[in-house]
């Protein structure tokens, strides 16, 4: 008679017991959500001093002089600094770019660029200090026509080196020779305005001068190494003198990936030998990080009667503003994706990143993908036009699917349904027409506007296609720590990583990790330091791959450490073991003991840095290459309800259909396709920077206005699982691609209902209505 | 911000002489847009005499009309169930302003003489006649998307941002002041100014005028009255147009009607060229279109700002029709 297990080790791992592919509550949660969360704008350290910062009122000027003996000399103030004293490298950027100043000198070349800094007791007494500093200037006529500086070789420069950052160009076949194949030819020209991230968390640290002469820094950022690898030049300090760990931090959206007080707060901090907390303020900090690339694009396509596409012809200008910030690889990232997910035989893109005297642009969430995304999407409805085809089929017929290529030549290695997706996206349910009864449910919303009549329902799609982790060759790894050992009687797995928990759930994730591949329930996430190893940006939606991968197999190296123990002790294979609810399980025999038992005295630790597959580089003529590490897809349906006679949009539905690969935290995902979903809608109607000759327009969020619960209508989520075999679990990033294609959607959606062609986003209501 | 003194008023007598006393002086309503502009350098006072907790906190009700101290808040003044039946125009506007938050917390009065949201006029480093007079107005031949078609002049094209005024204007509201000199009566309508070569003035209120108080006269026909606004999202954002709107059917014709525009002009604009079309006349939609061209015929719209003919014009239109289909 055999004997089966007491119980099976599926039991004993009850379900919500918080491994992947639970939804495992966020331990920061409740906090949040009761105010209780310290963020970096809440450090405090007794005895700190308060920095302030000194910012061009010009987007672009000669400074003649700067004169800072009056600010010196006003009481409370401890220290002021300028570019002269900036110990080590005078410029930073993010990623290798170094052109950024770390404050201005000789020039300035945007509205509220850095030029110099105050230490006093108080941040009142800081700010009349900055009153006080003297500069004179010789204004120039800004710089801003990015088309200009794109192609005029007679336009001054605003970088020594030329106005061009980067172009990409990407080619396939012969565009000309497909020209005349083509029975059906679109065009259009296209324009994104600037979006700002948008997180309610101001730029803000404290730095604390240390004994041995450098400093500990407490920031809210994105990337703490790669911060580091600026920080360290600038202060002219050996990397070990520099102790970096993350605070809290209120949202990232790409806006945290470049240094912003860091190195000023440990430049007055290591002047003053005082703690120096920097917060800004909320006008401060719309000048204090970079926004998303504003976007001209020119687009025309040719195609058969039945909607095949034979040829694209794409020029893309990105302004990346005074530096270069992540301009390149933004531009990278919009010249490989700029046709997005279709099939195209010949094609021929130029994307351009350039520089300007508007305010510096850089990372945010898409990054490049979402402006080229605006743009091919509206060429597809375009096609669907001119063919006279609806606009689902239009894009089915040109799909892409494994195996097709991208535009850059890379062949798709995972399954990438998208002509099945955009059936699911038609075949969803129909939101029920307006219900008049409910005038919040009209466009116009509480404002009671509109009232029934002149409001056309339309619906539209959109498919984004978004590269997960940083491409083109870029060696892009993260490092985990995992040590488990027995407290207060139980095992107690300690992840250790420098991976920023940025608002996306990823100390959620970690944890899950470790309880799944340890079996153990209790986890404690380490304070994210530079202790450990390089984690990458919270940003390209690869922390769920790439640390999640790294933790994955720091505890896989930790288990097998585990394993070789209780072989040794229970005298089993080990392949026969598993663990799991804090138990040593046998496949055979049930459990066997508990793991805290096992270990007694004993730690395992391990660490792991996880690469994904190498990517290569663009090709600088052709743009070919294996550039893109993996791809996520999206597809929006958008329903809106448009009041045509006062321009006013009310999106009734949004609908997507997002392949993860895999679920690993269902409440997390669906908070992130919610959340891209949110900031599409408001770059499709509402979020722009008014940049006005340089300088902007409308630094308060009561003048930039992003979404707010009565815009955001409820959304249906289709999830699909088609594992990526290349990555831990299957996963795909999921962070992005929600933020490509519901733009699309929806003012696909709007020209459904109105026939406008909406060329620009934001829609505004003006652009609706007209001006006669 | 530069240093300032604070003072708790304990009657408007005292208030008044407090300000009055001292150039640099200030009345602190609620404080959402004052602080802010103090904050922003835009307004630098060296004292603030809070007004907010005078007992001027009271709805009263007076011969059919109504009473309004200028220190209810706007929460309260749209929750009030008198204002909500004569008056729904007024309610609707004031729920169409800010957030809850700010109108838990801004005035009666303060809502009144909140100043323009121009973008220049929020920015010291830029020139503007309004903040700095004779420094030149930036708007002109900026960015002008808030800015007035009406009444401008080459010296300044702001709007007032107020939804609660436009409301007020239309139902020919009396600003109750209490001067140095004493108390008088303003009509709504006398309270504001046009820009004209002093744009520094939005009201003609004197330094240490408090207001007290805001009647709102016996005007039956308020009862069918609506207000409408069109803005970049559906809440919590200022207008680009709106109208406040009261409207008397006598069967099929206009017995009676009374107009108001926001976001158009330096002040809430009462279309009186628009109501004198109307009355007498058929309530037909053709009607209203042609009474809104009436009041758009004197409009002068800046580079950038066009559309707000339209757009005004759509919004008068659908503000009527809808009265008038309830009228029937
Ligand atoms: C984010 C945001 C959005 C907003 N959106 C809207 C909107 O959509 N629509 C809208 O209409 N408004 C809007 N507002 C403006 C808001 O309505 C005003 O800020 C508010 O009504 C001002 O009232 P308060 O009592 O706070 O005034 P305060 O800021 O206290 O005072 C404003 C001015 O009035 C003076 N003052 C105050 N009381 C008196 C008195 N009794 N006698 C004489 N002078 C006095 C003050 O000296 C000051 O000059 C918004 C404001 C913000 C911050
Ligand atoms: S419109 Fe008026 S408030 Fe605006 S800049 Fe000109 S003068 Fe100043």
């Amino acid at each position: 008679m055999s004997v089966a297990p007491a119980r099976a080790p599926r039991d004993i791992a009850a379900p919500g017991g918080g491994g992947v592919g639970d939804s495992a509550l966020r331990p920061d949660g409740v906090l949040k959500v009761r105010g209780e969360f310290a963020y970096s704008s809440d450090l405090w350290i007794d005895g700190m001093l308060w920095g302030a910062t000194l910012r061009s009122p010009h987007p672009r000027a000669k400074i003649l002089s700067i004169d800072t003996s009056e600010a010196l000399a006003h009481p409370g103030v401890w220290t002021v600094l300028t570019h002269e004293d900036v110990p080590g490298r005078k410029h930073f950027g993010v990623d290798h770019t170094w052109d950024q100043p770390v404050l201005a000198f000789d020039e300035v070349r945007h509205q509220g660029e850095p030029i110099a800094l105050v230490a006093a007791d108080h941040p009142e007494t800081a700010r009349r200090a900055l009153e006080k500093i003297r500069i004179e200037y010789e204004v120039l006529e800004p710089l801003t026509d990015a088309r200009r500086a794109a192609f005029d070789p007679a336009y001054p420069r605003v970088q020594p080196r030329g106005n061009v950052a980067r172009h990409q160009p990407v080619r396939v076949g012969d565009v000309d020779a497909a020209r005349e194949l083509a029975e059906v030819v679109v065009s259009g020209e296209f324009q994104v305005g600037m979006q700002d991230q948008a997180f309610l968390g101001p730029e803000s640290g404290l730095a604390i001068p240390a004994e041995d002469g450098g400093v500990d820094l407490y920031v809210a950022t994105q990337w703490m190494h790669n911060d580091l690898e600026q920080i360290g030049p600038c202060l002219g300090l050996a990397e070990d003198k520099i102790r970096m760990t993350l605070s809290g931090v209120g949202g990232a959206f790409g806006g945290r990936e470049d240094l912003s007080m860091q190195i000023h707060a440990a430049m007055l901090a290591l002047r003053t030998g005082k703690p120096v907390k920097i917060v800004y303020n909320r006008y401060e900090s719309f000048f204090g990080h970079v926004h998303r690339h504003p976007a001209q694009m020119r687009y025309e396509y040719g195609a058969t009667k039945d909607g095949r596409i034979v040829y694209a012809d794409v020029e893309i200008i990105l302004d990346g503003g005074a530096y270069t910030s992540s301009t390149k690889n933004v531009v990278g990232n919009a010249a490989s994706l700029a046709v997005g997910p279709y099939v195209i035989p010949n094609v021929r893109i130029d994307a351009y990143g350039v520089y300007t005297n508007n305010p510096p642009c850089g990372a945010m969430r898409g990054f490049g993908a979402v402006q080229a995304c605006f743009a091919f999407e509206s060429m597809m409805d375009r096609l669907a036009d001119a063919c006279g085809l609806d606009p689902v089929t239009v894009r089915q017929v040109n799909a892409a699917a494994e195996g097709s290529a991208l535009a850059t030549g890379q062949i798709i290695w995972a399954p990438l349904p998208m002509a099945e997706m955009l059936q699911t996206a038609r075949e969803l349910p129909m939101p029920a027409p307006a219900d008049t009864g409910d005038l919040r449910d009209l466009p116009g919303g509480v404002s009671q506007t509109t009232h029934g009549e002149g409001v056309r329902r339309g619906v539209g799609y959109g498919v984004g296609l978004k590269n997960i982790c940083f491409s083109e060759g870029y060696d892009d790894y993260s490092t985990a720590r995992v040590r488990l050992e027995v407290i207060g009687g139980e095992p107690v797995a300690m992840v250790h990583t420098a991976a920023a928990e940025v608002g996306q759930g990823l100390v959620t994730l970690e944890a899950q990790i470790a309880r799944t591949e340890l079996g153990v329930r209790r986890v404690v996430i380490q304070p994210a330091d530079n202790r450990v190893g390089d984690a990458g940006s919270s940003s390209a939606s690869r922390q769920s791959y790439m640390t999640g991968g790294a933790v994955m197999t720091a505890c896989q190296a930790v288990r097998e450490g585990m394993a070789a123990l209780a072989a040794a002790r229970f005298g089993h294979a080990r392949d026969d073991l598993s663990f799991t609810g804090d138990k040593v399980v046998s496949e055979s025999a049930g459990v066997l003991g508990t793991i805290a038992e096992l270990l007694g005295d004993a730690v395992i630790e391990e660490t792991r840095e996880y690469h994904h597959r190498p990517t290569t580089g663009m090709d600088p003529v052709t743009g070919r290459g294996d550039s893109h590490a993996q791809l996520a897809l999206c597809v929006h349906r958008a329903v809106v309800d448009v009041d045509v006679d006062l321009g006013l949009v009310k999106v009734v539905e949004l609908a997507a259909v997002q392949d993860v690969g895999r679920i690993l935290n269902r409440v997390a995902l669906e908070g992130q396709i919610h959340g891209g979903s949110a900031q599409g809608l408001g770059l499709a109607v509402m979020e722009e920077i008014v940049v006005e000759n340089g300088r902007v327009r409308n630094p308060s969020f009561t003048d930039y206005l992003i979404p707010t619960i009565l815009d955001m209508p409820p959304m249906r989520l289709e999830i699909l699982e088609n594992a990526d075999p290349r990555a831990p679990y299957g996963l795909r990033g999921a962070g992005e691609p929600s933020t490509l294609s519901s733009t699309p959607a929806i003012v696909a959606a709007i020209r459904d209902a109105t026939g406008l062609a909406l060329t620009r986003v934001p829609v505004r209501p003006e652009h609706i209505t007209g001006s006669s | 911000m530069t240093p300032f003194e604070y003072l708790r008023a304990g009657d408007p007598g005292e208030a008044v002489a407090a300000v009055a006393g001292r150039p640099g002086a200030a009345f602190l309503g609620g404080g959402t847009n004052l602080v802010d502009h103090m904050k922003l350098g835009v307004a630098g006072p060296d004292l603030l005499v809070d007004v907010s907790r005078l007992p001027l906190d009271r709805v009263e009700e007076t011969a059919g009309g109504l009473r309004v101290g200028a220190a209810v808040r706007n929460s309260d003044l749209a929750a009030h169930p008198l204002v909500r039946e004569r008056y729904p125009v007024l309610a609707r506007a004031l729920l169409s302003g800010a957030s809850g938050q700010l109108r838990n917390v801004a005035t009666t009065a303060g809502n009144l003489l909140q100043r323009t949201r121009c973008p220049y006029f929020q920015d010291v480093t830029t020139p503007c006649n309004k903040r700095v007079p004779g420094s030149g107005c930036s708007a002109i031949g900026g960015y002008t998307r808030y800015h007035a078609i009406l009444g401008a002049s080459e010296h300044c094209v702001a709007t007032h941002p107020s939804d609660m005024a436009v409301a007020m204007a239309a139902l020919d509201a009396v600003v109750v002041v209490l001067g140095p000199g004493g108390e008088r009566r303003l009509p709504i309508g006398e309270l504001y100014r046009l820009p004209g070569d002093a744009p520094q003035r939005d009201t003609v209120l004197e330094h240490g005028d408090l207001i007290t108080a805001v009647e709102l006269p016996h005007l039956p026909a308020a009862r069918r009255s609506a207000y409408r606004k069109v803005r970049d999202r559906a809440s919590f954002s200022f207008a680009l147009v709106s109208v406040a709107a009261v409207l008397d059917l006598d069967g099929d014709a206009v017995r009676d009607v009374r107009l108001a525009l926001g976001g158009v002009a330096h002040k809430p604009w009462r279309a009186a060229r628009a109501e004198e079309a109307l009355r007498g006349g058929p309530a037909t939609e053709d009607a209203f279109r042609r009474a809104a061209d009436a009041e758009l015929a004197g409009a002068r719209p800046l580079p950038g700002n066009e559309f707000k003919v339209a757009m005004t014009r759509g919004v008068v239109v659908a503000a009527l029709r809808d009265l008038a289909e309830e009228g029937r």
